[in-house]
């Protein structure tokens, strides 16, 4: 069986696991017998899903959602890797600033979104600010090793050969610890879409996903609250996507070179 | 064999852990007849529920057989627990149980506690809303488009025959205090027993228009499900009983159920008993706990306004009895 898998293409291996998922869910709902509002099946979700659809609802929130989590991946990845650059290569900053930024990594993100929205007046850049911090750390991290992973030989090489600080950036550093930080920007799409439901929670609002999930519930629409969460599992695979989509270009170099 | 030593004193610790955990969990001797229910409170621990508290610490519980534990979690989690049969009560309001009824929860309200609908309309004394025809053209801000307080808040323009449309409403999230004291909006909208007594205790004088002078909505109260009430009507019978001894202990002697509160109440001190003599009217009924028949077809009707119900209840009236307060 896994032979014969292993020989289709890969979108016909997608699409198996797919419906067997969907499969394995309407079985646990029809041999569990549950209530429509403990667990829904696909039929209920779908048929949620075409209300929504139609009436407008799911694209208007869906797309307030997503205007707050790329904002808040790029300003997370603006601020993270000029500070990781920062801590990479000064001893000083990085005894100075680590510390303070890895005990900052202890504070529940769900503890401090409510006082974010009491500081921010504005509801949209508190959600913003919410995903910032959520997207910051991983993509700092990953900065951080990805320049550390340059063999000292090679900064030796480029010294010999004059280079100036610029140019060993630009022909060593970066193209060096593009691939840890690509790597990162995947996790950090991901958690940029969690940490703007996360501040859609604490913040409703009137509008956004979260505000839909919160209503849902009220409402008890388990069923609305799955379309919801499908949702934002395809807004974080769909950013996902295109991150690894940049990856396969950008390092194409890199696959060439194997 | 060192090794061996600290693997068995690793071993020891942990059941000495267990021990100690295990242990405190069964130190109430004696109360092994009782029947420990959990019940979720939909807040925090708070003086508003200063009845719960009384009839728990004068054993009115006990005295019907029940130990209860109170669960501060989220309104709608204990209506899907009632609902789905994994606890027999919760304490809810009203408007909810009609939402969850629509969605085929089985929950019926066997309690009134709240007689009255406890949202309220507040603005500075000098702001000029001192009815709710007043509002026509004002801004007024609710914690979002969802819950009690916009519940109580589309009930009261519609009872006063005013358009939502000729409100300016904005979300403020749960910032109502600050809101109105930086001008920000010119009314707020919240609980008739928490914002007025946080800015009158920040000096503001305030007005307040309660959505209960308009209109009567059904406002919390204790629920249970279809299967308890079928199969265990007595445990509900029980339970109401022992709490409405604990409301009429509460309506007489606030001060005392106050005083009870700390015991339950962390950190609790004397800074909150005005929230506990502002909740006093909103309870206050004769007979205690009865629940209207017409509160909820107003109800149903606001909610079917707001366009939270698509459609009226196939039947209305199995959302509730009064079975156990009569």
């Amino acid at each position: 069986m896994m032979s014969f898998l292993n020989r289709q293409p890969a979108a016909l291996t997608t699409a198996i696991s797919f419906l067997l998922l969907i499969l394995g869910w309407h079985l646990l709902t029809v041999l569990g017998d549950y209530d429509r509002f403990i667990l829904p099946g696909p039929a209920d979700v779908w048929a949620q899903f075409q209300v929504v659809v139609a009436d407008g609802r799911l694209l208007r929130h869906t797309l307030i959602t997503f205007s707050e989590i790329v904002p808040g991946l790029l300003i997370g990845v603006l601020i993270a890797a000029p500070l990781g650059y920062l801590l990479a290569n000064s001893p000083l900053a990085n005894r100075l600033i680590s510390p303070y930024l890895i005990a900052s990594q202890a504070i529940p993100i769900i503890a401090i979104a409510p006082l974010l929205t009491i500081w921010i007046q504005s509801t949209y850049w508190s959600r913003v600010l919410v995903a910032v911090l959520v997207v910051f750390f991983p993509i700092l991290v990953n900065v951080i090793a990805g320049l550390r992973s340059v063999p000292d030989e090679l900064y030796e090489v480029m010294v010999s050969l004059r280079a100036s600080r610029g140019q060993i950036f630009r022909k060593l550093e970066f193209p060096a610890a593009l691939p840890v930080l690509l790597a990162g920007l995947k996790v950090g799409a991901t958690l940029a879409v969690i940490g703007t439901l996360v501040g859609e929670f604490v913040q409703p609002k009137s509008e956004g996903l979260g505000f839909l999930l919160v209503t849902a519930r009220y409402q008890f629409k388990t069923d609305l609250v799955f379309v919801v969460l499908l949702t934002l599992a395809a807004l974080a695979l769909s950013l996902y996507g295109l991150v690894a989509l940049a990856e396969r270009r950008l390092l194409r170099w890199q696959a060439n070179g194997k | 064999m060192r090794v061996m030593n600290r693997y068995l004193l690793i071993v020891f610790l942990i059941l000495l852990l267990v021990a100690c955990g295990s242990n405190e969990s069964a130190t109430p001797a004696g109360d092994a007849d009782l029947q420990t229910i959990r019940l979720p409170m939909g807040f925090i621990a708070d003086p508003q529920y200063a009845p719960f508290y009384v009839a728990a610490e004068k054993g009115y519980f006990a005295e019907a057989g029940l130990e209860i534990e109170f669960d501060y979690s989220f309104e709608t989690d204990g209506i899907a627990l009632v609902g789905a049969g994994e606890l027999p009560f919760a304490v809810v309001s009203g408007e909810q149980v009609l939402l969850a009824r629509a969605q085929g929860l089985p929950v019926v309200y066997v309690m009134e506690w709240f007689q009255q609908f406890p949202i309220a309309v507040v603005s500075k004394a000098n702001a000029g809303i001192d009815d709710p025809a007043d509002l026509t053209g004002r801004t007024v801000g609710l914690p979002g488009f969802f819950g009690a307080s916009y519940v109580g808040y589309i009930g009261l323009l519609s009872a006063n025959d005013i358009s939502p449309d000729d409100v300016i409403a904005e979300d403020i999230g749960f910032t109502q205090v600050e809101s109105l004291l930086s001008d920000q909006v010119e009314a707020v909208v919240g609980y008739a027993n928490n914002e007025p007594v946080q800015l009158a205790g920040r000096g503001e004088d305030v007005q307040v228009i309660y959505v209960a002078d308009s209109i009567d909505l059904v406002a919390n109260g204790i629920i249970t499900n279809e299967d308890t009430l079928a199969q265990n009507p007595d445990l509900v019978a029980g339970f109401v009983d022992a709490l409405l001894r604990g409301l009429v202990d509460t309506l007489a002697d606030p001060e005392e159920a106050y005083a009870i509160s700390k015991q339950y109440v962390e950190g609790l001190d004397d800074s909150r008993y005005p929230v506990l003599e502002a909740s006093l009217p909103l309870w206050e009924a004769d007979p205690l706990g009865v629940t209207d028949p017409d509160t909820w077809q107003q109800t149903e009707a606001v909610l079917r306004e707001m366009g939270l119900l698509d459609a009226p209840l196939d039947n209305l009236e199995a959302a509730y009895t009064n079975e156990f307060v009569e």
